[in-house]
């Protein structure tokens, strides 16, 4: 694999090169939340973050999309698509959040049907990935097979080491952007970061303070579906806020509907929804085949440790550890993982 | 050609209304696009996304066999807002499909095998696709008796009337059984429930299979009856409903277990469904 240097001092350059000649969208400080957002440069970028509070999945299904405009006159219809999506750099993003696009990428790049909004906006986007400097209370990616410095799912991974960024070259699509902006990336020395970068895995590796195991936690889900375990505390103390599933990064569910301007013209848009809404499943005519918190409850975490392994052989988790920390009644997943091995240790 | 994994759908203009009992409507349509009508491929089981614009969208099976022609037909009950304006449209006006999605009735499977079909109320609609696949000139040879149990609460009720009483009738190696839950002055048939006269009737399962759609106190009661006649799980075939949006298995909320009922169903036999959590 090529790596190349860049030296911190001319981070902002490189960003500001970046957003002239494409959409670069980075991570910034909006009051006191850290989001992903199209940035006009360097200036606009906020890289001390540990973890965003607002995931980057946006930038390939964002919160609000129309899909399409639509006029009707009686006579005729038409129907006009936006744009495909523009050249874009998702520069920032921790190995987590990359993790879960590639959970995302089978839901929507599947081999029956792909998603022309998501595959457009996928191709013409460069993932720029950075390596974490430090794991927080609620980290626990490396139980999924992740780490703080692992840039699998990138095109590039940055990783600070003292006053240089180690950057490795992950694909074709990674290597043309170090090409066109060459005069910035530096393969001088590349090779004696390496070992730094090395070690700072190493020792961030050891830092993890939750314990998550999967142990036996699929098996036990498989042909379970009645487990008593679901009848427990989690769900009597959810109060369907659906916060845990606008912050996951990995979290897909959305919602169609008409924004109507006029008679019969308008936008068709698509935006997020959540699993966690009574609304979600209703139907026309009252019956409801989730109609409670607990079998909301229990879809969630199946969906997440079981239903997403059946159909794409991917857990439907990363361990950004997002719904860990913004959940207000202390639903943890990393604490359903645990039971429910234990559960398997005493069946 | 269709681009089934768009989310846009495609005009078609209606060139028929049926008014099939007093909330329930059937809309023949065909595509502005001749080419999208011409490549369509759908089979029978199979649904479609329908667009009103200002609504959004519904789920609606696609009621009519591909052998009929170049045209859809779609049978609608008035139970909310889209379905509302739906009801309101005219022939000559337009609204937007997308599809055809979903799996179909295991027609190939059911070769050279009798069709015994139970319906209740409206949804006949989904079953009358492969109604009218088995009875078309094309396939007619294919399969052996085709029979139609259905019933509905009263005679007003009672969805594809001409079908029931003219067409279906009139084709060889076929057998309709009508009832409705209350008789009245326009009705001289049989009175009582559909799992009755299932009973009643008492089909064999030798060389046979069963095709199941209705409300799901209708379906409860109907199951019982059939496996005491000796049908087993596999010969029995149903479709599910859960609320769609997408129909693609993206948005999520059409699942029951790790199925989407929108990609991996509609159509599903008992012996899948048995496999399945009793989520639905
Ligand atoms: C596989 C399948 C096949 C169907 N076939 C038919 C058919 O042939 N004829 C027919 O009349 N109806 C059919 N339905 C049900 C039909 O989709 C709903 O009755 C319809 O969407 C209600 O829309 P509404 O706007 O009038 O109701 P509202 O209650 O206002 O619903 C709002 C929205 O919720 C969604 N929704 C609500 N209920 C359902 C539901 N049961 N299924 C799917 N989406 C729902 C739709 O997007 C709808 O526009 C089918 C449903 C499924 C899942
Ligand atoms: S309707 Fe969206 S997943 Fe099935």
């Amino acid at each position: 694999m090529e790596a190349r240097i860049v030296n911190k001092g001319q981070l902002p350059e490189l960003l500001d090169k970046l957003a002239k000649d494409c959409d670069l969208i980075a991570p910034v400080k909006e009051e006191t939340t850290t989001l992903f957002r199209k940035i006009s440069g360097a200036k606009d970028a906020f890289l001390e973050y540990n973890n965003s509070d607002i995931s980057p999945k946006g930038c390939f299904l964002p919160q609000n999309e129309k899909t399409f405009s639509y006029t009707y006159t009686g006579d005729s219809l038409e129907i006009v698509k936006p744009e495909g999506a523009k050249k874009t750099v998702l520069f920032g993003t921790r190995p987590c959040d990359i993790k879960a696009i590639t959970t995302l990428d089978p839901v929507f790049e599947g081999v029956k049907f792909g998603d022309e909004y998501y595959s457009s906006k996928r191709e013409n986007t460069v993932i720029i990935g950075l390596s974490c400097s430090k794991v927080l209370s609620t980290c626990f990616c490396y139980a999924f097979g992740g780490g703080p410095c692992d840039g699998t799912g990138s095109d590039l991974l940055f990783t600070e080491i003292g006053d240089k960024y180690y950057v490795e070259i992950n694909t074709d699509k990674g290597k043309a952007l170090v090409d066109t902006y060459s005069q910035i990336f530096s393969s001088q020395g590349a090779d004696q970061l390496a070992k730094g970068k090395e070690e700072l895995a190493q020792k961030l590796s050891g830092e993890f303070i939750r314990k998550v195991d999967l142990t036996g936690v699929k098996e036990v889900l498989d042909g379970n579906f009645e487990l008593p375990y679901w009848d427990g505390d989690n769900y009597k103390k959810c109060i369907g806020c659906g916060t845990c599933t606008y912050v996951c990064p990995t979290c897909h569910c959305f919602d169609i509907f008409d924004y109507t301007t006029g008679d019969f013209t308008g936008d068709r848009i698509r935006c997020w929804d959540s699993c966690m809404y009574p609304e979600y499943t209703l139907m026309a005519g009252g019956h409801n085949p989730r109609p409670t918190r607990k079998e909301r409850v229990r879809n969630r975490f199946m969906h997440k440790l079981k239903y997403h392994l059946d159909r794409y052989d991917m857990v439907g988790c990363v361990g950004c550890g997002r719904c860990v920390k913004k959940c207000p009644v202390n639903i943890d997943i990393t604490k359903i993982i645990n039971d429910l091995k234990e559960v398997a240790q005493n069946a | 050609m269709p681009n089934p994994t768009a989310l846009t759908p495609y005009p078609v203009t209606i060139t028929k209304i049926v008014d099939e009992t007093s909330d329930v409507k059937t809309f023949t349509v065909v595509f502005d696009d001749p080419e999208i009508m011409e490549n369509f491929g759908n089979k029978p089981g199979q649904v479609c996304m329908l667009s009103v614009f200002g609504e959004g969208e519904s789920t609606i099976s696609i009621t009519s066999s591909p052998t009929r022609g170049k045209f859809l037909e779609f049978t609608v009950k008035r139970v909310g807002r889209l379905t509302e304006v739906l009801h309101q449209m005219e022939v000559g006006q337009k609204f937007g499909v997308r599809g055809p999605y979903g799996n179909w009735f295991p027609y190939e499977i059911m070769k050279g095998k009798d069709l015994f079909f139970v319906g209740g109320g409206f949804a006949l609609a989904p079953i009358r696709s492969l109604i009218d696949y088995a009875l078309s000139d094309q396939y007619r040879k294919d399969y052996g008796r085709v029979e139609i149990l259905y019933g509905s609460r009263s005679y007003d009720d009672l969805c594809f009337k001409s079908d029931l009483f003219e067409r279906w009738p009139s084709l060889s190696n076929t057998a309709i059984y009508t009832t409705v839950d209350r008789g009245g002055d326009n009705w001289k048939g049989r009175v009582g429930h559909v799992p009755g006269y299932v009973e009643e009737v008492a089909p064999s399962p030798e060389n046979k299979f069963a095709i199941i759609a209705g409300p799901p106190i209708m379906i409860k009661f109907a199951l019982p009856v059939m496996e005491k006649l000796g049908f087993k799980d596999e010969q029995i075939i149903t479709t599910l409903e859960m609320r769609m949006k997408c129909c693609l298995g993206k948005c999520g909320r059409c699942n029951i277990g790790s199925k989407f009922v929108c990609v991996d169903g509609p159509v599903f036999s008992r012996a899948q469904l048995k496999g399945m959590p009793q989520e639905y």
